[in-house]
């Protein structure tokens, strides 16, 4: 039931940055796409969502923070196609989403996901990915190690 | 998500607007080792080491700053104070400081520091020869910077060095008289020096150090500057430092990840962390510009010394509660040239060189930067020193001196130091004479706050 929820929830997304009027196999491919990135992050019985709350109050590993996990943060400009363009580079290069958050306030988009880069042998080239990636979107695209935010904001 | 958004724009604002970076790694290096009976060979055994040891060092720290996502802006190298390991040796000290000037730079490091000579209750006598060899050590190398502790508070304060090193750094700022005196940055003149300080000119790797260890010196002026200038203008002062306090903590903690990091994939022991806020010249990366934003229409009028205490006690609390390994300086740093907020002040007139020996009292390198002009004479440059020494010493603390007469220059003139050294603007010095205090020389003997056993 939950991951029915997660599946409805990306296709909203994916339709509010397209618009209404977008090719419908192209939406149910890029749901494909990012539900089976999400995926392995979704614990057997739970949601994304419960993943990340089980997070916050107390999972001893997550509260270490984690050096193979990354943290990407997205601003600029609205306009389509900022998720899915990140997603795919994420996609390409092995990388689970552990965590997404999107909003738009006055035109100007945010977006955070949390993603898992152990499979990663450089993490300095995906950066270099998602930093080009940016400049063509002409968004602003940070990636910096989980770790960094953990030290900064936890005890 | 494990962390609110807010959290997150705030780590991005702080590392990609408000130049939060690392200031320095610092590699601290024993080399006591290498030397030998002749400076030639110590030098061939000192570049060794040097290449050995630091090798991967700029790299590593690079990586690790791109992985983490915060800048570390200077690699360095602090060795053994210099003067040790010519004690026996025969030859000319300024070679071995050639020597370990080019291992620096093939090793790829922005600074070594440690053309040192520890000399508050007197000079060996080799010690006295090393010491004339440090103005052409310094304008001969391109990283080489060097230091001179001339007061302690338990040996009080050593004039006679005092007196030579105002000499040095005039003859030191004759020698690089066509870079406007650049020698004379990369010296400082101490009292109570630390051992384990990350930060130029006056790093140098302490007797009581072990062989090699990484510190680290955070940096974070703009991120202090933000926070205060978007602070309800009416906050009552206390609730200001408890602001500065938290975000000191986070500066901090960010600084400690990278260091233990590059400790672990260098397989160097990770030193301390030193807290001090370094501005640079890029603008809004101002110590006395949060100085202004906490109500002052410039740095350096009335009131300014209680503001500066306030920010230094709140950096060093906020800081010691994020880390057990704090050290070094560990104080706000006010380097004229390197602030845009100084220069402003100083060229309006605003700040002063007495008001700077005044913040002295209050932070760690008090005249720091500062150009004077060119016909100061070396007495009052070690007049100038004596104060600072005077105020380390009774107040138990580490205060330091780097200033540049800049030859053919006058009040009111720039000089241009380039990169982190930025620009100064020369400043004047009190008209008057301290000769004859000077030619005294002797000691100014421990002061009673010495006798603590």
């Amino acid at each position: 039931m939950a991951n029915e929820e997660l599946i409805y929830r990306i296709t909203r997304a994916i339709y509010d940055r397209l618009g209404a009027s977008a090719d419908e196999s192209t939406v149910e491919q890029l749901v494909t796409d990012i539900y089976r990135t999400v995926e392995p992050a979704i614990g057997k019985n739970g949601s994304a969502l419960q993943t990340s709350a089980r997070a916050t109050f107390g999972d001893s590993g997550a509260q270490e923070g984690s050096a193979s996990r990354i943290v990407i943060s997205v601003f600029g400009v609205d306009h389509p196609g900022i998720v899915a363009g990140v997603a795919e580079i994420l996609s390409e290069a092995q990388c689970s989403i552990i965590d997404i958050n999107q909003t738009v306030v006055q035109g100007k988009f945010a977006m955070v996901i949390i993603a898992d880069a152990r499979s990663q042998s450089s993490v300095a080239d995906l950066k270099n990915r998602l930093r080009s990636e940016g400049e063509k979107l002409g968004v602003h695209i940070y990636a910096q190690r989980e770790d960094l935010f953990n030290a900064m904001h936890r005890i | 998500m494990e962390y609110s958004q807010a959290e997150i724009l705030q780590t991005v604002r702080m590392t990609e607007m408000e130049h939060l970076d690392i200031r320095t790694v610092t590699l601290g290096l024993s080399l006591r080792d290498c030397a030998t009976e002749s400076i030639e060979t110590t030098g061939q055994r000192v570049r060794e080491k040097i290449e050995r040891v630091a090798s991967r060092l700029v790299s590593t720290v690079d990586e690790i700053g791109d992985e983490i996502g915060i800048r570390v802006a200077n690699k360095r190298i602090a060795i053994t104070p210099v003067s040790i390991l010519t004690e026996s040796a025969r030859g000319n000290p300024v070679d071995l400081g050639r020597a370990i000037d080019e291992a620096a730079r093939s090793v790829g490091v922005d600074f070594v520091g440690g053309y040192s000579a520890l000399v508050h209750k007197g000079f060996t006598r080799s010690e006295s020869e090393f010491f004339d060899s440090i103005p052409e050590a310094l304008a001969s190398t391109e990283r080489l910077c060097g230091s001179v502790n001339a007061a302690t508070t338990r040996a009080g304060i050593n004039m006679d060095a005092v007196a030579r090193v105002g000499r040095l750094i005039k003859d030191a700022a004759e020698r690089t008289r066509d870079r406007g005196g650049l020698a004379c940055a990369k010296f400082v003149c101490f009292a109570n020096a630390v051992e384990d300080n990350p930060f130029m000119a006056g790093a140098f790797h302490g007797i009581g150090e072990p062989e090699a260890v990484l510190n680290v010196g955070v940096s974070g002026p703009g991120v202090v500057n933000h926070a205060v200038q978007h602070a309800d203008p009416n906050l009552p002062l206390h609730e200001l430092a408890e602001l500065i306090k938290k975000l000191s903590f986070k500066l901090a903690r960010a600084g400690e990840l990278v260091g233990r990091e590059a400790a672990r994939r260098l397989g160097i022991p990770f030193g301390i962390i030193d807290l001090s806020l370094a501005p640079t010249p890029v603008p809004g990366d101002s110590v006395a510009n949060i100085i202004e934003a906490m109500g002052f229409e410039r740095a350096g009028t009335h009131g300014t010394t209680a503001a500066l205490a306030l920010l230094t006690d709140a950096v060093k609390k906020g800081g010691a509660m994020a880390s057990n390994s704090v050290g070094g300086m560990s104080g706000a740093f006010i380097p004229v040239s390197e602030d845009a907020g100084m220069i402003e002040a100083a060229r309006l007139g605003a700040l002063s060189l007495d008001k700077l020996e005044a913040w002295t009292s209050v932070c760690s390198v008090g005249i720091d930067m500062v150009a004077v002009p060119g016909s100061t004479s070396a007495e009052t440059i070690a007049a100038i020193i004596a104060d600072e020494m005077a105020i380390g010493v009774m107040n138990n603390k580490t205060t330091a001196v780097r200033i540049i007469p800049v030859p053919g220059r006058d009040v009111g003139e720039m000089v241009e130091f380039g990169g982190l050294l930025g620009t100064a603007p020369i400043m004047p010095v009190n008209k008057f004479s301290s000769d004859q205090f000077i030619h005294r020389g002797g000691r100014i003997p421990a002061p009673i706050q010495s006798l603590r056993n």
